[in-house]
């Protein structure tokens, strides 16, 4: 076990940080928000608490708080201009802040260290922080998702005209989202940046939104559960597929297209679908039995899969 | 029932709209609207397609920015509302196709009737629970509770969405055709369940295409066509007035009548 961890130590961490990322996707998406910003904040977190540590001399935790604080308040920002729109404008201006985050990196003189980056940031972070880290995050979004905040929240993605009938402030949420959102990118940013200590402005690009956007659609879109599924799946595959070589890529490509196409609720989607099914095949008798479980609201409550925006991520 | 449109003087207003418009470029959907709901009544607006009746529901909620005009709601203007608002004065609505969340029970949808209108704490959540309960009894969905509103009937569906509109408790329910794509038997079931709610005090307004259930449940009614109030009082006399058979029924049905 010791051995298998020393091994996969790398592989482990970048699972980590790959969740983070896509959470910060998967959230607004959740609320029907179409938005991408987090992956810029992802660059804005890791810059920041980069220049933090190198250049302010500032401790690894400040840096990574900074990081953090700093992406979700510009990220909020972001909302407060663009939260009206919806759909693929959403998504094409979220692409273009995250481009721009880019494009900043590159032009920012000795402050970012212009293409080559920022080298020699190794923050006192170990694994186990960033385990602890996404566990809190991670126990935040559970909550979210159960209870009356989840069906809000369902009612706000599913049916925003519905959500205002019934008394739910859908403005308020699209615009906390982006803070949520912003918070948690750039905390991925922070910590994977002072974990490997260097950050390029290649590593912040469009291919980051193609990975966290692939996390979600393989694994699901519905719940931290899916984004976690998505990013063991992503990051272990190339490994479980070095054995083909130069076809890895090809290879990779199949698997995402294949589950764009015959997985729209992701592979926890389809866990669910079975489950359900298995559950009511075998009890057309009275639901009844598991009456005094499902009928609290609490997290006991049946939570089926949603497939919702999805299918318009796959179109990208 | 005497007529309760002559003693609608003295029961006081619990809404009222004044010169209400929303014109839509040049397309006047309401035009100069005003009527008030008297507390206690169940009120149906009558109008063909295109008569401008759903938008005016969509204006009481703020779903819909007025052109010009007022709406007071318990003596208290609130024409410059958010929509998310309106629920929480205690008006609650119901929609012309049942919306409801397909991934949740039909107890959950219920529940959302309360999500934002009560607390969090456990006291409050015992008593939306209770709410949604008695929501579902009253609606005839209670055994539904467990089910997912896509394997439900039509007028299951209808009645769930009815449910999550009491649960909110309201002081004024809107009503945008309820009966739609319903048998004679459902249709009455919905309509003795509106006249139970007003004998509880609920004021309600309802927009409906059967002429005969309006008759029979409202204690006002009000014809529209295009954007403007063309007819208001006794069910039984608008139904009757000429300009109103002309413009909702045909020719034909007045010719029948």
């Amino acid at each position: 076990m010791i051995d298998w961890y020393a091994a996969n130590s790398v592989v482990i961490q970048a699972t980590m940080a790959t969740l983070l990322l896509a959470l910060s996707i998967q959230l607004p998406l959740r609320m029907g928000v179409f938005s991408f910003a987090g992956v810029g904040c992802f660059g804005i977190g890791g810059y920041t608490a980069a220049i933090a540590f190198t250049q302010f001399d500032m401790g690894t935790w400040p840096s990574v708080a900074l990081g953090t604080v700093l992406a979700g308040v510009l990220c909020y920002l972001l909302g407060l201009i663009v939260h009206k729109l919806t759909g693929l404008y959403l998504g094409m201006a979220t692409i273009a802040f995250t481009l721009i985050v880019a494009v900043v990196a590159t032009n920012g003189g000795s402050m970012t260290g212009g293409a080559s980056g920022i080298f020699g940031a190794l923050g006192g972070i170990t694994n186990l922080h960033v385990l602890i880290l996404l566990a809190v995050v991670v126990v935040g979004l559970a909550v979210s998702e159960y209870g009356r905040f989840g069906r809000k929240i369902d009612t706000v993605r599913e049916d925003p005209e519905l959500a205002v009938a019934l008394g739910i402030n859908v403005a308020r949420y699209r615009k906390m989202t982006f803070l949520a959102s912003g918070l948690i990118g750039g905390l991925a940013g922070a910590v994977t940046t002072l974990l490997r200590s260097t950050i390029t402005p290649a590593e912040i690009n469009f291919h980051l939104v193609v990975v966290a956007l692939t996390v979600i659609i393989i694994g699901g879109s519905s719940s931290w559960l899916g984004a976690l599924i998505g990013a063991v799946v992503i990051t272990w595959l190339p490994t479980v597929l070095s054995f083909v070589a130069d076809w890895e890529p090809i290879i990779y490509g199949f698997v995402v297209a294949l589950a764009a196409i015959f997985l729209p609720g992701g592979v926890l989607g389809l866990v669910k679908d079975l489950m359900r099914r298995r559950r009511s095949g075998s009890g057309t008798a009275p639901p009844a039995s598991d009456a005094a479980v499902t009928s609290n609201d609490g997290p006991t409550a049946p939570e089926p899969s949603r497939t919702p925006v999805p299918s318009q991520g796959g179109a990208l | 029932m005497s007529s309760p449109w002559n003693d609608s003087g003295e029961t006081p207003m619990i809404f009222e709209a004044d010169d209400v418009a929303v014109h839509f470029g040049g397309v006047k959907a309401v035009d100069g609207l005003s009527f008030g709901l008297p507390e206690g009544k169940i009120v149906g607006i009558l109008g063909p397609n295109g008569s401008g009746k759903s938008t005016l529901v969509g204006a009481i909620t703020r779903h819909v920015p007025l052109t010009r005009g007022t709406l007071r709601f318990l003596g208290e203007d609130y024409g410059s509302d958010r929509a998310h608002l309106v629920p929480h004065r205690g008006i609650a609505r119901t929609f012309q196709t049942v919306r409801l969340l397909e991934e949740r029970t039909v107890l959950e949808n219920v529940l959302l009737g309360t999500d934002s209108l009560v607390g969090g704490g456990r006291d409050e959540r015992r008593r939306a629970h209770e709410r949604a309960q008695v929501a579902m009894q009253r609606t005839g969905c209670e055994h539904l509770a467990k089910e997912r509103p896509d394997e439900l009937s039509y007028g299951n569906r209808r009645r769930v969405e009815i449910a999550r509109a009491i649960a909110m408790e309201p002081k004024l329910l809107l009503v945008d055709e309820p009966t739609a794509g319903m048998g004679r038997a459902e249709k009455e079931e919905v309509s003795a369940l509106m006249m139970s709610l007003r004998a509880e005090g609920l004021t309600q307004l309802i927009v409906e295409h059967d002429v005969q259930m309006m008759v029979d449940t409202c204690d006002i009614l009000l014809a529209m066509n295009f954007g403007k109030l063309i007819v208001e009082g006794d069910p039984r006399e608008v139904v009757r007035n000429p300009a109103v058979q002309e413009a909702y029924l045909g020719k034909q049905a007045v010719k029948h009548a």
